[in-house]
């Protein structure tokens, strides 16, 4: 049986954070992920990461929390705002001292970018791929502590006893074994969950699997309705193209060559924040000034040197999807999903409600984003939150004697794969994703309203029902069964689409990402609550709103770009 | 839209004793990359089919595949630039690596490679005396960022002709990730590192240049051409045949316009190391007996001088 004190589920920036810092602590630390860490989806993050280094303009972290707090529409909890803002220059000087790759100023000190919502250039970058060159430093890190890599487990299950976190199950891709593993303190660092929809910026992996973990162990769901759509998406493929394009000083337009975004956001223009620009193209597209429905991301003026300098791979993505060069051609481009603000809820040294489980990154919600993420400040939750909990793992490993999981859950778990397996008809775990993507894609989209929300809340809990009841693995190999992975995948998926829909639905107010066209105002009143989502077999999520926002210095104002 | 047919490499090492074929045919636009057609593949015809994947961009590095019997991304390649008239398309895994299942291969020993390198930075001094960052010189830092590019996806090694034969070479990603520590100003290590990848079969490269096919154009060959280099400019290794070969044939063309291949072999394994003379007599008799040996001493050709005249114009002054 493996068994470890702090055990890290994911292995892309929160997950290998996390286990670097348990192992600088010297910690027995190991991470479990479904694919080798430099897969990981963090790799494509493009633009940046900020922190208040000030090293092209004046910027403190009070600002940069400040921007963070009004780019949430004040849902974020601000003391968790501010500890992660403040950690922000030291965590940055950390990577660095690790040999991160980041561009430079003439001087030598870390370049910095403007980045949409910032009140001042605070993106630390390497060119458009920022995310790559950081996960690369942090996999440097396990290699220098020699950190134990579950390669290619799919993490299935979360182990409790008496209400205390004991370890997770396994499933081990590559001899089709199930396994126990004991932990004292188990970190979720599993990512996003993009492929909920059926365009997304997120790549296949992304499949909601720590919160899907989380959710069916007991623990809440938070904010799960509010869902970045990143204004700069390809149509083919659904492909990132960075806001660092937009840092760059690359335009927006529509079909008449306006730049349009001057209209919504009068003094930050294309660097409003996600939710604002994202709104704005799509209203543009709705109201027939679109091509082909997309907008238009010019990049000519920027030249040939500096998009070959600083936007390489934006460049050769869009001309690898579309045939189109940046360099002398304007990108057509929709806004597509990017990233879910909500996640397992924690409080802010990412620590949930069982004692000795822990979440970090996108999979968590602490909640430093609120109802709409600043670019940039997703990398840098990462790295913090990242750190954060495995500092408080650290400490709370010396407290606990040993624990010791017992064969319930894997036992329960063996029963629901060998179900899936030894069924050779129904309903196969792709068609059923096609289903939920296609209701999600139509009904909770940018623009929502009760009617769309009622119909995915309903069409989801069908297919929660055909998915418990009818699905089957094709595959019954014990060799790489990816067959069987996918559908583990999808159950999960669907839990955090009902998370996505029954909280929209309810929410009944417009803020941040949220946007009601039959409540298109923010009601501060009555909705600086955060959505508290509890799993119930076969059903709709409870929702609670016990939890309130954390507010420190900045009460809710009117929020305008 | 267009029919494509997917003729795929089946093999499961559980249960297969031999690999088989498999042909699936699905209507996708052609536009579409070979992995979502693949992705399609396997969501509506046959779960079974097992293929690594995640970001769909060219950025994980995950699915590096044959296509068509060359080594490249999957999400990479549109279906309409490899189909042939009849919508085939043949997909195989990456070679140099032992199969698990289908398309998915046994990684380790590429990433055995990198934890050779020590693939950490190891600075000369302390962080501590840093309060803010290290300061790096843009120029500087240009020199990794083509080789921080490199998203591992193991594209050239499986091309590697050199790693088909002798495993044990470090293999062309190994040594351009070992080249972004060996630039990095950074770093205290550089000689140590040199030293390392020398050790690590460096010089069995024979320059093909089959791993400039790079799909993040990090060209890992020329990122061994710079380690080489360093290596000799560093004065690392250098009682060692690779280095010695190298500099042995420079010089010999330099002086004849010719390469004087007694010399180089003299040259090469040491010419008071009879030893390892000894081990290549045998090979030298055989070839005096077909009148294959080269004369030991060379005439230069002529305009000799003109040739010494690159040479100077292309090294670096001293």
């Amino acid at each position: 049986m493996i068994k470890h004190d702090v055990v890290v589920i994911g292995g892309g920036l929160a997950g290998m954070r996390a286990a670097v810092e348990a192992a600088e602590r010297g910690a027995d630390v190991a991470i479990v992920s479904k694919m080798h860490p430099v897969r990981s989806h963090s790799g494509a993050a493009q633009g940046g990461i900020n922190a208040a280094l000030g090293n092209t303009a004046e910027d403190t972290p009070a600002n940069h929390a400040f921007d963070t707090a009004k780019g949430s529409d004040y849902l974020g909890d601000q003391d968790a705002i501010e500890a992660m803002c403040d950690d922000a220059p030291r965590q940055i000087i950390w990577l660095e001292h690790r040999g991160c790759i980041f561009s430079r100023l003439p001087d030598g000190r870390l370049a910095q970018r403007p980045f949409g919502g910032a009140g001042s250039p605070r993106t630390c970058y390497s060119a458009d791929v920022t995310g790559l060159v950081i996960l690369h430093t942090l996999w440097e890190q396990l290699e220098r502590f020699n950190v134990k890599v579950y390669e290619e487990y799919f993490c299935t299950a979360l182990c409790t006893e008496d209400g205390v976190g004991t370890g997770v199950v396994a499933y081990n891709m590559r001899n089709g074994q199930l396994e126990l593993i004991t932990a004292k303190a188990t970190i979720f660092a599993t990512g996003g969950c993009g492929r909920m929809y059926a365009k997304t910026t997120n790549g296949y992996a992304s499949t909601a699997d720590g919160l899907g973990i989380a959710f069916r162990g007991g623990l809440p769901i938070m904010d799960m309705e509010f869902v970045q759509f990143h204004p700069t998406s390809l149509k083919e493929n659904g492909v990132l193209l960075s806001e660092a394009a937009r840092g760059e000083g690359a335009h927006l337009l529509n079909s008449l060559g306006e730049r349009f975004m001057f209209k919504y956001a009068p003094e930050k223009g294309e660097l409003a924040s996600r939710d604002v620009v994202s709104r704005a193209g799509w209203t543009e597209i709705m109201q027939g000034r679109g091509i082909d429905g997309c907008v238009l991301l010019d990049l000519r003026h920027l030249g040939r040197e500096k998009i070959l300098e600083r936007l390489p791979q934006i460049r050769e993505l869009a001309l690898d999807a579309t045939g189109k060069d940046a360099i002398d051609t304007p990108i057509p481009i929709l806004p597509g999903m990017h990233y879910t603000m909500g996640g397992i809820e924690t409080d802010k040294f990412g620590a949930t409600r069982i004692p000795g489980i822990y979440a970090a990154g996108e999979a968590a919600c602490v909640s430093v984003h609120g109802a709409n993420r600043l670019g940039g400040n997703s990398l840098l939750e990462t790295i913090v939150f990242g750190a954060r909990s495995a500092k408080h793992a650290c400490e709370y490993i010396k407290e606990i004697g040993d624990v010791r999981p017992s064969e319930r859950t894997l036992k329960a778990e063996q029963e629901r794969i060998d179900r899936w397996l030894s069924k050779n008809e129904g309903v196969r775990a792709p068609q059923i994703r096609a289903q939920m993507n296609k209701t999600m894609s139509e009904n909770v989209f940018i623009f929502r309203n009760e009617k769309e929300l009622t119909k995915a809340v309903d069409d989801l809990l069908e297919i929660r029902k055909t998915f418990d009841r009818d699905v089957y693995v094709m595959d019954k190999s014990k060799t790489f069964n990816t067959d069987l992975v996918h559908a583990m995948e999808v159950d999960f998926l669907i839990d955090a689409a009902m998370c996505v829909a029954n909280g929209a639905l309810a929410r009944k107010e417009s803020r941040g990402a949220q946007a009601r066209t039959d409540y298109p105002e923010r009601d501060d009143e009555n909705w600086m609550l955060h959505t508290l989502a509890w799993r119930q077999d076969g059903q709709n999520p409870r929702l609670d709103y016990s939890r309130k926002v954390t507010i420190t210095k900045w009460a809710p104002t009117v929020r305008s770009y | 839209m267009a029919q494509v047919k997917l003729d795929i490499f089946r093999y499961d090492e559980a249960v297969d004793a031999v690999p088989h074929r498999d042909t699936v045919e699905i209507d996708v636009p052609i536009t579409m990359t070979v992995l979502d057609a693949l992705e399609t593949a396997k969501a509506e015809v046959d779960g079974s089919i097992s293929f690594r994947r995640s970001c769909r961009s060219a950025i994980c590095g995950s699915c590096s595949m044959n296509i068509n019997g060359v080594t490249g991304l999957a999400c990479k390649t549109p279906c309409k630039s490899v189909m042939n008239d009849d919508g085939v398309i043949q997909i195989d895994p990456m070679p140099n690596f032992q199969p698990m299942k289908d398309l998915v291969v046994h990684m380790d020993p590429f990433w055995d490679k990198y934890t050779r390198l020590k693939p950490y930075l190891q600075p000369a001094d302390r962080d501590e005396d840093h309060e803010l960052e290290r300061r790096v010189s843009p120029a500087d830092m240009k020199k990794l960022v083509d080789a921080a590019n490199c998203v591992m996806c193991a594209t050239c090694y499986a091309l590697c002709p050199v790693v088909s034969v002798d495993p044990s070479f470090a293999g062309p990603a190994a040594i351009a990730y070992a080249y972004r520590f060996i630039e990095d100003v950074r770093d205290g290590k550089r000689k140590e590192r040199l030293a390392q990848i020398n050790e690590d079969y460096l010089w069995l490269c024979a320059h093909c240049y089959a791993c400039s096919y790079c799909p993040k154009h990090v060209d890992p060959h020329d990122r061994i051409v710079d380690v080489k280099r360093a290596t000799i400019q560093e004065g690392v290794m250098m009682d060692h045949p690779g280095p010695r070969h190298a500099l042995v044939v420079n010089r010999t063309i330099k002086k004849t316009g010719m390469l004087a291949e007694t010399e180089v072999i003299l040259g090469t394994v040491g010419r008071f190391n009879f030893r390892a003379q000894l081990k290549v007599a045998p090979l030298g008799l055989r070839m005096a007996v077909k009148g294959k040996m080269p004369p030991p001493f060379l005439k230069p050709i002529p305009k000799a001088d003109e040739v010494r005249t690159i040479f100077e114009s292309l090294e670096v002054p001293t």
